[in-house]
C-alpha cells in the first residue's frame, strides 16, 4: 500500500489550514463583490444574522443529538447529515430556507460517506451543523460554504477519536457491573457516563463555534485578496465532484453505469430544472426494467464442503419444550428498542458495540435467569466485542437472543456456541448491512433530498443572491423515507432472525433478494447521481478562442454544442478513475481548492474592492456571471 | 505478487473489508482461511454469500488452504487473504505460503488481552506468534483502514 502521512496528523493539519484560509478569506463579504445589496443587515452589505447564546446553545445540541442515541438511533441518518442539519439550523437562527439550501450544497462532497468499524473520515455533522451556522450567519452563499464545511468536518474527527478512547473506560465500568450481576447497572454504565462525556466534547466546540464563528469572519474583512475569495466560488462548484466520485465508488460499475450518463443528460439537457423525484420516477422504472430484462451473466460462487445443516427453528424448538421461562412479544420489543437507541452509546475502541450489545439483552437475561451466578455468566458473555451494521445485523440478536432462551430451558447450547454465532455472523453481517444501508439507501435518498433541497432554479443549483431559496420539503422527505426504511429492516431482521434463526440468513441470501436490491438501487443510485453531478458540479471557462475572426467562448461556443456539460461531466468522471487509482480524496481535496484558487487570478486579476465596479466586470465574466447578473453599469467615474 | 493483502480480522468479511478494502486493492477473490469456519458448514456457507456479487470467496482450513495459496501465489490473479488469527498466518507461512506483508486489521479486546492500537488488541501467545512471524522475514503493520497509513507491529510492540 501506498505510505501517506500520519492520518490523525495530517488531517488536523489540512483542516486548520484549510479552515484559516477559507474563513479568512471567505470574510470578504459579498458587500464588496457586488451582492444584492437591497437585502442588506448591516453596514458590509451581507445579509448577516447574529447569533445570540441562546441561538449558538441550541445548535450546540442539535449537534449533540445528532451524535446521540436519542432519537431510536436515527440520528446518524438525519441530524448527522448536512441536508437536515441545514434545515434545522436554518430554523434556529430564522431562514430554514437558505439554511436548507447551504446544508444541502454542504451535504454533496459527503455524498460518498461512510463510517464502518469505528472509523470516521471526517465528520459530516460538525461540517453541516457548524458549517450552515457559520455561512448562514455571515451571509455567505451556498457554493463558498462547501469549502469551510469541508474543513470543519476534518476538524471534527477529534471529537469522534477522543470519544473512542475514553469510552474504554466505561467499558470496564460496566465489567465490574457484571461481576455483581447487576443487570441495571451494567446497562446504566452504557449510556450515562458516555453520554455525559459525549455531550461535553459536542456542545462546548459547537457553542463556541457558533457564537463566535460568524462574527470572526465578518470581523476578517480584506485578509487576503479579491481573487482568492474568487478561487472558492470556483472551489464550491469542483469539490462536489469528488462527494459524488466518492460515490460512483460503490455504485458506478457493470451494468449500471449506462444509467449515471442517462441522469446526467437528463438533468443537463433541461438546463438543471428537472425535478429530482421525476428523475427518480423514471429511475426506479427503468430498474424494474432492468431486473427483468437485462440478463446478467451468473456468478458463480464458490462452493462450500457439506450440505447446509437441517434447521430446527430455535423458537419453535422452545415451544415444544417443557414449560420452562419464556421470552414475551414485549421482551423482545424491548430488546430490540434498547439496541436500536443504545447500540453506539458507548461506542469504544476497546468493545465497539459490546456494551451495547449487553445493555440490549438486559430485559433478556433479567426474563430468562434467576441465579446469581447464571446472570452473572450472561452479562459477562455478552459484553465483549461486538460489532456488526446496527439494522441488517440485527439477525445475529435475534438468533442469540433464541439460542439464550433454548439454553435458559435446558438445551444443551454452551457458551462456545453462541459466541460463535456471534462472531461468525457479525463480520459478514456487516459486509451487507453496511452495503445496504450505508452505501446504498442513505446515498439515493440523500441525493433525493439535496436535489429536492436545491430549489428548482433554471440556473445553477446553488446559485448567490439570485434569489432562489432552499425547499425545507427537501430534508423532510428524507427524514421520513430514510426513518421508515432503516427501521423496517432492523425491526424484520430482529424478529426474523429470532423466529426463524440461523436458516433466515441463509435463505435470505441464497435466495438472491438481496442482490435483486442492490442492483436495482444501482441502477436508481446512477440515475439520480448523474442528475445531481449535473446540477451541482460546476465548471466554467474563461479561455477563448477565435473561430473565423470571432471571440469565442471556448466552452460556451465550441464544447457544449458538442456535448452538454462535457466538461463538468469529464471532472467527474476523472474524479472518479483517480479515486479508483487509490489517490487520497483528502489529497484531492487539496489539489483542486488549490487549483481553484490558482486559476482565480489569471481570471479575474487581482481583484477589484470597488463593489460596484467587480459586479460590472464579474457579470460580463463567463465564470461569475450567473453568480453576478448584469445590472446597470457603473458610473462613468468608476470606470477603469 | 498476486496475494494482495493478507489480513488478520476476527470478523472476516464485513463492512471495511466488503466496502473499501475490495475496491481498493482491486482483488478479484477472497481465500479464507480458518479451521473453525470450514468445519462448520452454516458459517462457510454464509462466508461465501457475504461478499458482494461477482468476488468468489473460498473457506479452507489452514492445511489445505497453504496448498491452495502456494498455487494461487503463481497466478497473477488478484487475491485478498482473510484469517481469524495469528497461528493461522503463522501456520500458512510456515507450510510455505510465501506472505511478505500481513495486515492487522481488527483484533478484540478481552480478559487477559492488551491493546496495541485502536481496535486491535492481541493476547500472549499472539504476541508471540506474531514476533516469530517477523522472524521468519514476514512485515507485520496495523492498517485498520486502506486509507490509514499502515504502521509497523514492531513499533507498537514493546516487548520485543
Amino acid at each position: 500500500m501506498k505510505r501517506k502521512y500520519g492520518t490523525v496528523g495530517t488531517t488536523v493539519a489540512v483542516g486548520l489550514g484549510l479552515m484559516m484560509l477559507t474563513v479568512a478569506a471567505a470574510a470578504v463579504p459579498g458587500a464588496v463583490l457586488g451582492a444584492n445589496g437591497a437585502a442588506s443587515a448591516d453596514a458590509t452589505g451581507a445579509h448577516t444574522i447574529s447569533v445570540t447564546v441562546w441561538q449558538a446553545a441550541l445548535i450546540g445540541l442539535g449537534y449533540y443529538l445528532a451524535n446521540s442515541p436519542w432519537l431510536f438511533g436515527l440520528a446518524f441518518f438525519t441530524l448527522y447529515r448536512p441536508l437536515v442539519a441545514g434545515l434545522l439550523v436554518g430554523l434556529i437562527l430564522g431562514d430554514p430556507a437558505q439554511g436548507t439550501l447551504i446544508g444541502a450544497a454542504i451535504n454533496v462532497p459527503y455524498l460518498g460517506f461512510i463510517s464502518a468499524g469505528g472509523s470516521l473520515p471526517a465528520d459530516a455533522g460538525f461540517a453541516g451543523w457548524v458549517g450552515t451556522t457559520i455561512a448562514l450567519a455571515s451571509g455567505l452563499d451556498a457554493t463558498k460554504a462547501i469549502p469551510i464545511a469541508f474543513g470543519l468536518g476534518l476538524l471534527g474527527t477529534i471529537i469522534f477519536y477522543g470519544r473512542m478512547a475514553i469510552d474504554s473506560i466505561f467499558a470496564h465500568w460496566a465489567d465490574a457491573r457484571a461481576e455483581k450481576a447487576d443487570i441495571a447497572g451494567v446497562a446504566l454504565m452504557n449510556w450515562l457516563p458516555g453520554q455525559i462525556l459525549l455531550f461535553v466534547i459536542s456542545f462546548v466546540p459547537v457553542f463556541v463555534f457558533a457564537l463566535n464563528g460568524p462574527t470572526y469572519v465578518q470581523d476578517a474583512l480584506n485578509r487576503l485578496p479579491l481573487w482568492t475569495v474568487n478561487g472558492l466560488v470556483i472551489a464550491g462548484g469542483i469539490l462536489p465532484a469528488i462527494g459524488i466520485a466518492l460515490n460512483m465508488r460503490f455504485i458506478f460499475r457493470g451494468a449500471a453505469i449506462p444509467y449515471f450518463f442517462i441522469g446526467f443528460i437528463l438533468m443537463t439537457a433541461t438546463h438543471q430544472s428537472m425535478s429530482l423525484v421525476v428523475v427518480a420516477a423514471i429511475g426506479l422504472a427503468l430498474a424494474y426494467l432492468h431486473l427483468n430484462f437485462v440478463r446478467t451473466p451468473a456468478e458463480p460462487k464458490a462452493e462450500t464442503a457439506g450440505a447446509a445443516e437441517p434447521q430446527a427453528s430455535p423458537a419453535a424448538a422452545a415451544a415444544t419444550a417443557e414449560p420452562g421461562v419464556r421470552l414475551t412479544r414485549g421482551d423482545l420489543i424491548r430488546s430490540w428498542a434498547l439496541w436500536t437507541f443504545f447500540a453506539h452509546a458507548n461506542y469504544n475502541y476497546e468493545r465497539l458495540q459490546g456494551t451495547g450489545f449487553a445493555h440490549a439483552m438486559t430485559p433478556i437475561i433479567k426474563r430468562l435467569y434467576t441465579t446469581e451466578d447464571e446472570i452473572r455468566a450472561a452479562l459477562k458473555r455478552h459484553l465483549v466485542f461486538f460489532n456488526t451494521e446496527p439494522n441488517f445485523g440485527n439477525v445475529v440478536h435475534g438468533t442469540v437472543i433464541a439460542m439464550e432462551e433454548q439454553r435458559a430451558n435446558g438445551a444443551a447450547i454452551d457458551d462456545d456456541a453462541i459466541n460463535s454465532v456471534k462472531s461468525g455472523l457479525m463480520g459478514p453481517m456487516a459486509g451487507i448491512g453496511d452495503t445496504l444501508s450505508q452505501s446504498t439507501i442513505t446515498p439515493i435518498l440523500l441525493a433525493l433530498g439535496i436535489g429536492i433541497a436545491g430549489g428548482t432554479a433554471s440556473g445553477s443549483a446553488v446559485p448567490a443572491n439570485s434569489g432562489v431559496t432552499g425547499n425545507p420539503l427537501g430534508p423532510i422527505i428524507y427524514t421520513v423515507l430514510v426513518s421508515l426504511v432503516i427501521v423496517t429492516i432492523g425491526y424484520t431482521a430482529w424478529m426474523q432472525g429470532y423466529a426463524r434463526g440461523r436458516s433466515f440468513v441463509t435463505e435470505i441470501l441464497k435466495s438472491g433478494a438481496i442482490d435483486r436490491v442492490l442492483v436495482g438501487a444501482g441502477v436508481l443510485g446512477n440515475m439520480v447521481l448523474g442528475a445531481l453531478a449535473a446540477k451541482f458540479v460546476i465548471v466554467n471557462l474563461a479561455p477563448t478562442v477565435t473561430i473565423a475572426g470571432a471571440q469565442l467562448n471556448l466552452q460556451a461556443s465550441v464544447l457544449d454544442p458538442l456535448f452538454p456539460g462535457v466538461l463538468p461531466l469529464g471532472l467527474v468522471v476523472m474524479t472518479w478513475w483517480l479515486l479508483r487509482r487509490r489517490v487520497s480524496p483528502l489529497a484531492l481535496l487539496a489539489v483542486y481548492l488549490v487549483v481553484s484558487i490558482l486559476a482565480a487570478y489569471p481570471f479575474f486579476g487581482p481583484g477589484q474592492k470597488d463593489s460596484s465596479d467587480f459586479s460590472y466586470q464579474a457579470c460580463t465574466s463567463s465564470l461569475l456571471h450567473q453568480y453576478y447578473p448584469c445590472g446597470a453599469p457603473p458610473v462613468p467615474s468608476a470606470q477603469p | 505478487m498476486s496475494l494482495r493483502l493478507v489480513r488478520i480480522d476476527d470478523r472476516l468479511i464485513h463492512g471495511q473489508v466488503v466496502a473499501v478494502w475490495l475496491r481498493a486493492l482491486g482483488a478479484q477473490r477472497i481465500v479464507i482461511v480458518d479451521d473453525a469456519s470450514a468445519r462448520d458448514a452454516f458459517l462457510s456457507e454464509v462466508l461465501t454469500l457475504a461478499a458482494p456479487q461477482g468476488v468468489p470467496v473460498e473457506v479452507h482450513g489452514v492445511a489445505e488452504g497453504a496448498v491452495r495459496l502456494i498455487e494461487l501465489a503463481r497466478t497473477s490473479e488478484p487475491v485478498m487473504v482473510l484469517a481469524r488469527s495469528p497461528r493461522t498466518i503463522l501456520g500458512l507461512r510456515q507450510a510455505g505460503v510465501p506472505i511478505e506483508v500481513v495486515d492487522l486489521g481488527g483484533m478484540g479486546s478481552g480478559p487477559g488481552r492488551r491493546r496495541l492500537h485502536k481496535t486491535i488488541s492481541v493476547s500472549p501467545d499472539e504476541l508471540r506468534e506474531l514476533r516469530e512471524l517477523e522472524q521468519l522475514g514476514t512485515r507485520v503493520e496495523v492498517q485498520i483502514v486502506a486509507d490509514d497509513r499502515p504502521i509497523p507491529f514492531r513499533s507498537l510492540d514493546s516487548g520485543s
